[in-house]
C-alpha cells in the first residue's frame, strides 16, 4: 500500500501544480465574460439580398449596354421582386441570334427562360454562393475594423453558416461610437452627375418625369457658403460607377481647402487608371461622391485626377477618422441589421463580480466549518479536497479557455455542493459500517468503494444534463454547462481519489498502534 | 456529533396526504401561471430594448415613464434595482415586430424630458474616453498647442483619468466632484466644470433583442431542458428500471412547475440566466433522487421478499442525515448567494433556493411514491399474464 500511496501523491502533487500553473495569476488566466468584465456583445444579421441585388443591378446594366449598342436597347428592364433575377422585354426586332450570344456572355450566371418577356434567374449554387460570401466578406470587413479599433481579444464570429455574426468587444466604453463604426456600410462610388435640383419633380421634370433607365436619383445636403446645411439637394447620377471603393488604396483623415476636417484617399493603379480615363475627358463635368447612397460632395473637375482625391462634407475630426478607418477596412457587401446588443458598463461588472465572489466565499466559509463540526478529523480531509476542488476547476477553466460568467460563478458554487455530497456521501457510509462493529480498515473500504457507485450514478446523471445544457444552451448558458461539467469530473477525482489518498494515508501512520480509531 | 441515530420513519404511510399536497401545489402553480398573473418573460425571451439606469438624485418615475411612452415602441417596464438609495433603475420598451436596437432613441427621450432642450455639449455622465479626448484637444485649455495630433496625445492620461472615476463613483453627482480626479491638470478641471453638462442619469448596461434571437433564445432554452429530461429518464430507465426513470422524471416536472409557479406569484422575471438556474435546479433534484432510488436497488438485493414499501423507507431512513446535511449545506450556499450575491444574481439564488427545497422533498414523496406505484403496477401486470 506504501508504494500505491507514493504514487497517488505524486499524481495529485503534479495535478495541483499544474491546475496552480494554469491559473496563477488568476486575474490573467481566468477569461471574464462580457457581463463580469464590461463590453458589447453583438449578433447581427448580413442582410445577404443587398449582395444580390447588386450583382443582379450590375447583370442588367451589362445587358442594356451590349444591346443598346448593337442598336436594340430593351423596351423594358425590370430586376424581380426576389432580387434573385430580373427580366425585360427585347426591342421587337431583335436577333434572337445576337439576344442569346449577348445572355450568355454577360449574364452567364444566369438560367435564361425566353417568351415575350425574358426572364433570368441566377442559378441556385450561384446564389447560395453570393449569399455565402457576402457573409464571408462582411466578417473580413469587419474583423478588419475592429482590428484597426484596437480592442484586446475581441471575438468575431459566424454562427453556424448562416447570415449571422457573433461580435464581442470586451472593455469597450463607447459602445455607440463602436456600434456605428461596424455597421457603416462604407461604400463609397463616384459617378457621373445628369443634372441637379431642389426636388425631385423639379429634377424628373427635365427628363419627362421618368428616371432614365441607365440613371438613378440620390440626394445630399445643400449648403450655403459657410458650410450650413440649409436643405437638400436631388443629384441624378449614372447608374454605372466611374470608380468604387473597391478602387481605393488606402484612406486617411485629412484637411479641405479651408482647414475643416475630410477624408482623402488614394486609388489603386487600375483604379487610377479608369479615374484617370474618365476625368481628362469630362473636365468641366460634376460628379458625386456617394457615400452609402448619399451625396457627400458633388465637385466640377478641374482638370485630370489620376490617383487620389478627397472626401468633404460635414466632417468632426472623430467622424472624419472613423470614416478614413471604414474606407480602409472595406465596405460591407451588404447591410447590417443589430439583432441582439448587450452592453455592460464596467462599473456594473465589477459590482456584480465582486459581490458574487463574495457570497461564494461566504458560502463556502460556511460549508468548511459545518464539516469541521460535524466530521471533526475527517472534515479537515473534506476541506482539503473541497480547497483543490476549486483549484482544478480554475485550472481547468484556465485550459480551457472557458469564460467565466456570472451564471458560471454559480456553476461553481454549486459544483462544492456537489463535491461536499459526495464526501457526505462516503462518510455516512463509513459511519455506518463503523456501527455496524467493522473494523476501520473495513469500513473505509467498505464506505468507498459502496458510496462510488452513488457517485458515479448521481454524478453523471448530472452530467447528461450538463452535456445537453451545453449543446443546446446560448451564451450564459453555455458558460455555465461548461463549468458545471468540468465541476462534476474534477468533484468525483477530489471526492474519490484524493479524499481516498488521505484517508489512507491516515491509517497507514497509525497501523500497529493497537485498535484504530477514526476521527469521523 | 449526528443529528439522526437510526431513525425509522414510515416515510410511505403518509404518501397519499403528501401526494395530495403536491398535486394542490401543482395545480395553485399551473394556475398562477395559466390564469394568474403569469410568466413575466425577461428581456431575452421577450425581446426588447433594455437599459439599466443610475440618476443623480431619485427621477420622477412618470416623467421617465412619458419619456419612453413617447417613443411609441409598445409597452414600456420600470423596475427599482433593491437599494434605494443608488437611484438605479431598469427600464424596457417591448419594440414588437422590429429588429434593431432602439438604445439610441431611450436615452435621446430621456435627455430630452431630464435635461430640456440643452442637451448640447459634453455630457460628462455619458462621454466616452474618444470623444472627451478630442473635445479637450480641440480646446487645448491647457494651451499646449502643437499639432491636432499630439494635443490628442497630450490630453489621452487626463480623459481617461475622468472616465476612471466615473466608473468607480457610477455617476458625477456635481462638478466639484473633478477635484477627485487624479491627475487633473486645474485648467482642465476648470475647463471640464465651465464647459460639460453633468447629465441626471448614466447609462450603465444596455440589452437589446430583437424578436428573431428572442423566439430563438425560447427555442434553445426549450430544447436544452427538454433534452436534458429524456437524457435522465433514459439513463436512469437503463441503469434501474423504467418505473424508476418515470419517478426521477415526475419528480422533475413537479419541481420544476412548483418553481416557476412561485416565479409567477413572486413576479420575477425570467431570463437566460434564470433557465441555467432551473436546469441546476433539475441536476440537483435527479441527484437527491437517485442516491435514494441506489439505496432501494441495494436493499433489493440485500432483502429478497420484504415488501417494497419497507424497502423504500428503509433506503430513505438510511440515506436521511446524508439527504439533510447535503440539502443544507447547499441551501447554506445558495442563502448566501441570495442574501450577498446582488440584484444580478438574486432571481437566480432565489429559484435554487426553491428548488432544493423542492427538490429534496420531492426525492422522498414523489419519486420513490411513482417508482413504487409502477414497479407495483408492472408485476401485477406481469402476475396476470403469467396466469
Amino acid at each position: 500500500m506504501r508504494k500505491n500511496l507514493t504514487w497517488r501523491w505524486a499524481l495529485i502533487g503534479v495535478v495541483t501544480a499544474l491546475a496552480f500553473f494554469l491559473m496563477w495569476p488568476p486575474k490573467e488566466k481566468i477569461r471574464l465574460g462580457l457581463d463580469l468584465k464590461g463590453g458589447i456583445h453583438l449578433v447581427l444579421k448580413v442582410n445577404t439580398d443587398d449582395a444580390l441585388r447588386a450583382e443582379v443591378d450590375s447583370a442588367m446594366e451589362r445587358i442594356r449596354q451590349a444591346l443598346a449598342e448593337k442598336g436594340f436597347p430593351p423596351e423594358t428592364l425590370t430586376r424581380l421582386e426576389d432580387n434573385t433575377g430580373f427580366s425585360f422585354r427585347p426591342a421587337p426586332n431583335t436577333d434572337q441570334e445576337l439576344l442569346r450570344k449577348v445572355l450568355s456572355e454577360k449574364a452567364p450566371d444566369f438560367k435564361v427562360s425566353q417568351g415575350v418577356t425574358v426572364v433570368c434567374r441566377l442559378e441556385e449554387t450561384v446564389v447560395r454562393e453570393l449569399r455565402d460570401l457576402a457573409v464571408r466578406q462582411a466578417l473580413e470587413s469587419i474583423r478588419n475594423r475592429v482590428d484597426q479599433f484596437g480592442v484586446a481579444e475581441p471575438v468575431i464570429q459566424r454562427q453556424g453558416d448562416g447570415d449571422r455574426i457573433v461580435v464581442q468587444l470586451p472593455g469597450v466604453d463607447d459602445p455607440a461610437r463602436v456600434k456605428e463604426l461596424i455597421r457603416a456600410t462604407a461604400f463609397l462610388e463616384i459617378k457621373p452627375v445628369v443634372a441637379v435640383a431642389e426636388s425631385e419633380e423639379a429634377l424628373l421634370a427635365q427628363f419627362g418625369g421618368k428616371v432614365p433607365d441607365d440613371a438613378q436619383v440620390v440626394v445630399g445636403d445643400r449648403r450655403d457658403i459657410t458650410d450650413r446645411v440649409t436643405g437638400k439637394l436631388y443629384y441624378l447620377v449614372k447608374k454605372a460607377s466611374v470608380v468604387t471603393g473597391r478602387d481605393l488604396r488606402s484612406a486617411r483623415r485629412s484637411q479641405d481647402q479651408f482647414g475643416q476636417p475630410a477624408v482623402g484617399f488614394t486609388l489603386t493603379p487600375e483604379g487610377g487608371k479608369k479615374f484617370g480615363a474618365y476625368t481628362g475627358a469630362h473636365v468641366g463635368e460634376q460628379m458625386a461622391i456617394i457615400l452609402d447612397n448619399k451625396v457627400h460632395s458633388a465637385p466640377v473637375i478641374k482638370s485630370q485626377i489620376t490617383d487620389s482625391g478627397i472626401i468633404e462634407g460635414n466632417f468632426t475630426v472623430q467622424s472624419a477618422e472613423d470614416l478614413a478607418l471604414v474606407l480602409r477596412a472595406g465596405a460591407l457587401p451588404a447591410s447590417i441589421t443589430y439583432l441582439e446588443e448587450r452592453t455592460v458598463g464596467p462599473s456594473l461588472g465589477r459590482d456584480s463580480i465582486v459581490r458574487g465572489v463574495r457570497s461564494g466565499l461566504v458560502g463556502m466559509a460556511l460549508v468548511m466549518l459545518f464539516m469541521l463540526v460535524y466530521y471533526k478529523g475527517a472534515g479537515i480531509n473534506a476541506n482539503l479536497a473541497l480547497s483543490l476542488n476549486a483549484l482544478l476547476l480554475l485550472g481547468a477553466m484556465a485550459a480551457f479557455k472557458a469564460t467565466l460568467t456570472l451564471p458560471g460563478i454559480a456553476g461553481i458554487i454549486l459544483t462544492v455542493g456537489m463535491a461536499v455530497d459526495a464526501n457526505v456521501l462516503i462518510f455516512e457510509r463509513i459511519r455506518e459500517e463503523l456501527s455496524l462493529g467493522k473494523t476501520v480498515r473495513n469500513a473505509v473500504d467498505l464506505g468507498f468503494s459502496r458510496a462510488l457507485g452513488t457517485i458515479i450514478d448521481s454524478n453523471l446523471t448530472t452530467l447528461i444534463a450538463a452535456l445537453f445544457l451545453f449543446q443546446f444552451g446560448t451564451g450564459p448558458i453555455k458558460g455555465f454547462a461548461v463549468t458545471l461539467s468540468l465541476g462534476i469530473l474534477i468533484s468525483m477525482f477530489t471526492a474519490v481519489f484524493v479524499s481516498r489518498t488521505l484517508f489512507e494515508q491516515v491509517l497507514v501512520r497509525k497501523t500497529g498502534r493497537g485498535p484504530q480509531t477514526l476521527s469521523i | 456529533m449526528r443529528f439522526f441515530t437510526n431513525p425509522n420513519i414510515p416515510f410511505m404511510a403518509y404518501r397519499r396526504f403528501w401526494l395530495g399536497v403536491s398535486v394542490a401545489l401543482v395545480l395553485a402553480s399551473l394556475g398562477s401561471i395559466l390564469w394568474g398573473p403569469g410568466l413575466k418573460l425577461g428581456v431575452d425571451f421577450s425581446g426588447g430594448t433594455q437599459l439599466t439606469l443610475k440618476f443623480k438624485e431619485e427621477p420622477d418615475l412618470a416623467r421617465v415613464r412619458r419619456a419612453l411612452e413617447s417613443l411609441k415602441l409598445g409597452e414600456v417596464t420600470i423596475q427599482r434595482f433593491d437599494e434605494p438609495e443608488l437611484h438605479e433603475f431598469l427600464v424596457r420598451v417591448q419594440n414588437p415586430g422590429e429588429e434593431g436596437d432602439f438604445s439610441k432613441a431611450m436615452v435621446e427621450a430621456l435627455q430630452r424630458e431630464f435635461e430640456g432642450g440643452a442637451a448640447a455639449g459634453l455630457d460628462l455622465n455619458n462621454v466616452g474616453v474618444d470623444v472627451l479626448r478630442d473635445a479637450l484637444a480641440a480646446a487645448d485649455p491647457e494651451g499646449v498647442g502643437g499639432s491636432l495630433e499630439s494635443r490628442r496625445q497630450h490630453y489621452q492620461a487626463q480623459a481617461m483619468a475622468v472616465l476612471q472615476l466615473r466608473k468607480e463613483l457610477g455617476i458625477f453627482a456635481s462638478p466639484e466632484v473633478l477635484s477627485r480626479v487624479q491627475g487633473l491638470s486645474p485648467e482642465v478641471r476648470a475647463f471640464l466644470q465651465r464647459e460639460g453638462r453633468f447629465g441626471e442619469f448614466t447609462v450603465l448596461a444596455a440589452e437589446a433583442v430583437g424578436p428573431l434571437v428572442g423566439r430563438d433564445l425560447r427555442k434553445k432554452a426549450a430544447q436544452a431542458v427538454g433534452f436534458s429530461l429524456l437524457g435522465m429518464l433514459v439513463y436512469i430507465a437503463f441503469r434501474f428500471h423504467l418505473p424508476y426513470g418515470i419517478g426521477a422524471v415526475a419528480a422533475l416536472f413537479h419541481d420544476v412547475l412548483i418553481t416557476l409557479g412561485a416565479l409567477s406569484v413572486t413576479q420575477r422575471e425570467i431570463n437566460l440566466p434564470t433557465v441555467a438556474a432551473l436546469l441546476t435546479l433539475v441536476g440537483y433534484s435527479v441527484n437527491d433522487t437517485v442516491v435514494i432510488f441506489d439505496r432501494i436497488r441495494e436493499r433489493l438485493k440485500l432483502e429478497r421478499g420484504k415488501k417494497l414499501t419497507e424497502i423504500t423507507d428503509r433506503a430513505i431512513n438510511q440515506t436521511l442525515s446524508r439527504t439533510v446535511i447535503t440539502s443544507g449545506l447547499t441551501l447554506l450556499v445558495v442563502i448566501a448567494l441570495f442574501v450577498f450575491g446582488g440584484d444580478v444574481i438574486n432571481t437566480f439564488a432565489f429559484v435554487l433556493l426553491v428548488g432544493i427545497v423542492v427538490g429534496t422533498y420531492s426525492s422522498i414523496y414523489i419519486a420513490s411514491p411513482v417508482a413504487l406505484f409502477f414497479t407495483e403496477l408492472l408485476a401485477k401486470r406481469k402476475a396476470r399474464s403469467r396466469r
